[in-house]
């Protein structure tokens, strides 16, 4: 074998390096945690550990300054794959250990694998609505909706990140181009005639003709929400249709006509739709008696299945979700006076994994305590 | 061969990893479903940041009020929220006079004269203060609950002096808003302009 490769096996079975990067891990948790103060637990998981490298900023320079949880977690990975791979001995005495080790690697995997996959949203209903869509509480979406037909409304959804970068959109089934121009990631808007020193809007149509928009520093907090405004700018084959505002602030949708079609054009949460509908049939606010203290918050739902089969009654309520369809539905919040509650909608295929991996570490451990006991008994029973 | 196919395979990997967070364009078609419903009316005068509806807001259908506003005032486009609108000029200054409608009584006069004064910045009223800070007439049949808001720890700021009249199961809003020394130099024409306000 030749010496680099030789040097490069040593490193990655060592267990110099296991500590090594078990004592960066220690201190990115620890910095992760101090700077969850100002950045709250969202960002904290994106800047630290869903990446690879940990950036500081100087101006406006980005400064690579420490390895991000992918980058720990995937060398821990390594390492420990490394280390089984050369140390590994036919034999039954060491089967706990490995299969300790097997647990620890499941771990690793499935922590990855539930950050890049895991997806959080939210349900917002009120008692007696129904719904089939579930809506981001971080990211917004541009729909351009073709709402000719009586029945069904045609969406387009384009992504913020589209508008946030001004890529000009051209799909199918739309007859025109979308091409985002100003963007501002956090917002406040104003009727113009109460603010009558804005500057002047680029807007041409809709509402935005009367509102200004001003830009806001970027929120990170935890319950607060960044409101973004941008203008979309559609463009025909005969030219410009004008200029839209859009931004979540404005509420509603805005109509036009184009190419005798009615269309409609509105920021909005960004939304998952679902095969099945649920429908919010009583929403309970307990409290012990005679004091404000909340005892209990429970939602009971129906879930309405397709294709004819029998609808299914749901109490949602604090360490009892719905589970259906890959889908967890936690009881969050309620908003509006009790009447509207708020279902955390988790996505996370990968859920189940940090059970069976814990399982198996357990498993492992004991399994080597016993072989070990077994062997220890033995070896007093034949002195 | 193993030494090639190692950098493949981690560029492989950093491929697949990029394009799980890549995001696309979705189109699909769902039923059709109503547009959101205004939670409050009154939208247009809302505090900066709070959800606002512009054009299609749900203002007071049935016969409206009837007005004399005097020829000095400059009447402006009307919008669908604003029954009526004008600049009224005073005292070498400018100010913004506003006719709105919305059906029902809009969470009542505290909530709405508690917006107002949120939009001059004064700290909203509790219910026991209401009456005190609210001048009360009847004119042409119809009961006129005035308000004067100015914030006296910037008299540079916006003033509001406003009107608040049910009628006809709506409530209609007559609110004259601008520098404190235009409101203030407005004021008696905008008293005299309530007095012209009556039923068709």
């Amino acid at each position: 074998m030749p010496e680099v490769l030789r040097q490069f096996r040593s490193l990655f079975v060592s267990l110099k390096l296991t500590i090594v990067l078990l004592a960066l891990s220690i201190v990115l948790i620890f910095w992760a945690t101090l700077d969850q103060v100002h950045l709250g637990v969202w960002a904290v998981q994106q800047r630290f550990f869903h990446s690879f490298i940990v950036f500081a900023r100087a101006g406006e320079l980005r400064i690579p300054v420490f390895p991000g949880g992918y980058t720990i977690g995937g060398l821990l990975l390594v390492n420990l794959l490394a280390a089984q791979a050369y140390r590994f001995r036919a034999g039954w005495g060491k089967t706990g250990v490995w299969i300790t080790h097997a647990g620890l690697i499941l771990l690793l995997v499935g922590q990855l694998v539930s950050g890049l996959v895991q997806r959080d949203f939210q349900m917002s209903l009120d008692v007696g609505e129904t719904k089939n869509y579930s809506e981001s509480d971080r990211r917004n979406e541009l729909a351009i909706i073709d709402a000719t037909d009586p029945e069904l409304d045609g969406v387009v959804a384009i992504p913020e990140s589209f508008l946030a970068r001004g890529a000009v959109v051209q799909s199918p089934a739309l007859p025109f181009r979308v091409v985002p121009g100003e963007y501002y990631p956090n917002s406040t808007l104003q009727m113009r005639s109460q603010a009558p020193g804005a500057p002047p809007t680029p807007a041409t149509q809709g509402m935005g003709t009367q509102i200004a928009a001003t830009p806001l520093e970027v929120t990170y907090r935890e319950n607060e929400r960044n409101m973004p405004t941008s203008f979309v700018e559609l463009a025909g084959p005969g030219g410009s249709l004008g200029t839209w505002m859009v931004s979540p602030l404005l509420g509603m949708p805005q109509k036009f006509e184009y190419a005798g079609r009615k269309w409609k054009i509105v920021m909005r949460p960004e939304r998952r739709y679902q095969p099945f509908s649920i429908t919010l049939e009583k929403f309970s606010h307990d409290i012990y008696p005679g004091t404000d203290i909340p005892r209990n918050f429970s939602s009971k739902v129906r879930l309405n299945l397709p294709d004819g089969a029998a609808p299914r009654e749901v109490l949602i309520y604090m360490n009892n979700p719905l589970r259906y369809a890959g889908l967890t539905y936690y009881q969050q919040s309620f908003a509006n006076n009790d009447r509207t509650s708020i279902l955390e909608v988790v996505r996370n295929p990968s859920w189940l994994i940090p059970y069976i991996a814990c399982s198996a570490i357990a498993l492992g451990l004991v399994v080597q305590f016993m072989t070990h006991l077994v062997a220890f008994a033995g070896k007093r029973r034949a002195r | 061969m193993a030494s090639r196919a190692l950098p493949s395979a981690i560029a492989a990997a950093a491929l697949l990893v990029a394009a799980c967070g890549e995001e696309k364009v979705s189109v699909y078609k769902v039923p059709k479903e109503r547009d959101p419903v205004l939670a409050q009316a009154g939208a247009g005068q809302q505090a900066p940041g709070s959800p606002m509806a512009g054009a299609a807001v749900p203002t007071a259908a049935g016969s409206a009020l009837v007005w004399e506003a005097p020829a000095a005032w400059k009447p402006k486009e009307a919008s669908a929220v604003r029954k009526g609108s004008y600049s009224v000029p005073a005292g070498g200054l400018e100010s913004d006079l506003s006719v709105t409608a919305f059906p029902g009584d809009v969470g009542g006069e505290l909530a709405n004269v508690n917006r107002w004064r949120g939009q001059v910045g004064l700290s909203p009223l509790r219910p026991e203060e209401l009456e005190p800070s609210v001048s009360r007439m009847e004119a042409n049949g119809l009961n006129f609950t005035v308000v004067e808001l100015s914030p006296a720890a910037d008299p540079a700021g916006s003033s509001i002096l406003g009107a608040i009249v049910p009628y006809g199961g709506s409530t209609w809003f007559f609110k004259l808003m601008g520098p404190g020394a235009a409101v203030r130099a407005a004021t008696p024409a905008f008293m005299d302009f309530l007095h012209t306000v009556r039923a068709p």
